[in-house]
């Protein structure tokens, strides 16, 4: 393991080290451990069951995010290579031109525009508001987020294709797929790669609870939003938590007022903690990451 | 350059192509189903003295109906329930000030590009603010940490200054909350106190909010770390460049100098590496500007400011009228492209800078 000198002198003699990032997971869990008890006392049960509810959901669609983002990456990653070593520029200027179309969309548009798709599958019946649902929210988010990892995937391969190692591996017979995907990608990559999904589950969580809260707030006619699996951003844009939301702003001016946010405005302030707490959490995590691995 | 240009016209072209395509696709059809469902109604619309609010009015509108056209009570009904949703689709048009349905019209065209000038100029001073913040915060934080590695390790700490520490740990922890929260839980806990709707608050919240500004430092400290990395820089130690990163040192080592606009550092090592970080950062810009975009648009519509693009865009993609939705889009899109052309052309011009 490597640590860097920072690190080192910031940690009293005799104590055990530990890396930036490794403190930063478990500081992220001693929150959510104490957001969690503070709840268990103060929130009332079915608030408390609609908060951490949303949580799970939000997570399960950013890991899904997260996996199908690997996934079309790859993919993408893969055929744009692969049509360079062929010599087909025609077929990799075709695949560049559609990734770059993507890549001009801003994200949210996109993302939204993926949701009413799914709103309107919904409304037709064509799908449920279960696991269907899930996947395509995924998809939607994954589909505006791949283009960061494919861009870190075609830098290191550019990064490695300079290099001696890669001649000697074609000239010992190996493949050319067998080359990137073990040799580069796996072996050489993967700290890199790791570090990216990091930030890509964040960006994923952030798109995902702002979809649902414009949604939420007015955009979904015919397919309600509850019909959609509810995420912190939904739960946010319930009256009650906006309520606890803008007693936060009443706060500022009324400081006498703050005790009661903490047991009062519980859901609302609970909503907006997780969704900036883990967002922030990710970003330390992140940043520990590649102090550690020296990226 | 060239090849990336005719790409970007390219590009453009096709987006320009296939939304213009579904704008008078969408236009078509919604003349086509307002034509539909206004045949039927048409000769009652300009009813004199007809308030189809007042029930005694719908009911002598009805009768009328079956004395003049006697034996066809169901078409009678539903041309009355036609109109009377008709009349009350125009009141209500009336009240809110937004066309539903009607497609884009010139008048339309002249709103929404005056709309989409508001959000360019909101875009331009983010950006702006972003570009500068961004730069400023990065070399503040990368002085920092070369102060902090040059100092003794271990040095006996004042009580007194560990308490400030604390105090100055729990202030960075809760601006880094600040910072990381999505524009919608900070602009609804002000929107009591503050115009959310006025120019200064929405740049303010641009750049504050969604992780924009520390993202992107944090992706500008890692481009000066990793210049700081390079051999360049042991060559230019060698050559007696300065390398003090203290307060005061030579080489405009002042905070003056951090946060200028120029941020020059003559004779300092770090002045290279400032200029070489600023050169990776330049093709970043167009990421940052379309995430700029995403950031600003979640803004507009989360907290549902009137007259603004974002929003509009909402409600008319509320009121499926797609060829006004279709519409707004190209624009936002053509700000983006433009970004990017320009990015890439300030990018190829450094690049040409430093190969000459």
């Amino acid at each position: 393991m490597i640590i860097d000198n920072q690190t080192i002198s910031s940690n009293p003699p005799n104590s055990l080290p530990i890396a930036p990032d490794q403190k930063s997971a478990f500081n992220f869990g001693i929150g959510l451990l104490g957001l969690f008890l503070w709840n268990l006392f103060f929130l009332n049960g079915p608030a408390m069951k609609k908060v951490w509810g949303a949580l799970l959901n939000t997570v399960l669609i950013s890991g899904l995010t997260v996996v199908l983002t690997l996934l079309l990456a790859l993919a993408a990653a893969f055929s744009l290579h692969l049509l360079e070593v062929t010599g087909r520029q025609k077929g990799r200027f075709i695949l560049l031109f559609a990734l770059n179309l993507i890549r001009s969309v801003p994200q949210i548009i996109g993302v939204l525009l993926g949701y009413a798709l799914l709103s309107f599958l919904i409304t037709n019946g064509v799908v449920g508001n279960g696991i269907m649902a899930f996947v395509i929210m995924a998809c939607s988010l994954s589909l505006f987020i791949f283009l960061e990892v494919t861009d870190l995937l075609l830098d290191r391969i550019a990064h490695f294709r300079k290099s001696d190692f890669y001649n000697a591996l074609r000239v010992c017979g190996l493949s050319e797929s067998r080359v990137v995907g073990f040799n580069i990608l796996w072996n050489n990559s993967r700290i890199h790669i790791l570090n990216k999904l990091l930030s890509v589950f964040g960006m994923a969580l952030f798109l995902q609870c702002s979809t649902d809260f414009i949604l939420s707030v007015g955009l979904s006619r015919d397919a309600e939003v509850t019909s959609l699996p509810l995420s912190l951003g939904g739960l946010l844009a319930h009256i009650d938590s906006k309520q606890d939301i803008l007693a936060m702003g009443y706060t500022l001016t009324h400081p006498l007022y703050l005790p009661h946010l903490f047991l009062q405005h519980l859901q609302g302030l609970s909503a907006a903690f997780l969704i900036v707490f883990t967002l922030y959490s990710l970003y330390k995590i992140g940043n520990g990451f590649s102090e550690r691995h020296r990226l | 350059m060239k090849r990336k240009l005719l790409e970007h016209l390219f590009s453009a072209m096709v987006v320009t192509g296939v939304l213009l395509f579904f704008l008078f696709f969408f236009q078509y059809r919604s003349q086509q189903a307002m034509a539909h469902n206004m045949e039927p109604i048409r000769p009652f619309i300009n009813l004199p003295a007809s308030d189809f609010n007042d029930p005694f009015y719908r009911a002598l509108f009805m009768e009328t109906l079956d004395l003049y056209y006697p034996g066809q009570t169901d078409r009678n009904q539903v041309i009355a329930k036609q109109l009377f949703r008709y009349k009350e689709a125009e009141l209500s048009s009336q009240l809110q000030s937004v066309q539903k349905e009607k497609g884009l019209t010139l008048k339309r065209i002249y709103q929404i590009i005056g709309m989409y000038m508001g959000f360019l100029s909101v875009f331009a001073a983010t950006l702006a603010l972003t570009w500068y913040g961004v730069q400023s915060l990065a070399l503040w934080r990368f002085i920092r940490r070369k102060q902090r590695l040059s100092q003794p390790p271990n040095k006996a700490v004042d009580p007194k200054k560990k308490g400030l520490n604390r105090l100055g740990v729990m202030g960075r922890f809760l601006a880094s909350l600040i910072l990381f929260s999505p524009a919608y839980t900070l602009a609804y806990s002000l929107r009591t106190e503050f115009d959310t709707g006025s120019f200064i608050f929405m740049v303010t919240l641009g750049v504050l909010s969604n992780g924009l500004l520390i993202n992107y430092t944090n992706k500008f400290y890692a481009f000066l770390m990793s210049e700081s990395r390079k051999g360049y820089v042991e060559t230019a130690l060698a050559k007696n460049l300065h390398s003090d990163y203290n307060w005061g040192a030579p080489g405009n080592m002042t905070r003056a100098a951090v946060f200028g606009l120029k941020k020059r550092f003559p004779g300092h090592v770090l002045d290279a590496i400032m200029r070489n970080a600023r050169l990776q950062y330049l093709p970043t810009i167009k990421e940052q500007a379309s995430f700029l975009i995403t950031g600003l648009i979640i803004i507009e519509m989360a907290l549902n400011i009137h007259a603004h693009l974002c929003y509009e865009l909402l409600q008319q993609l509320l009121y499926r009228n797609m060829s006004e939705v279709m519409f707004m889009v190209l624009l936002i899109y053509y700000t983006v492209k433009l970004t990017e052309v320009a990015a890439d052309i300030a990018h190829t011009r450094k690049m040409q800078q430093y190969d000459n």
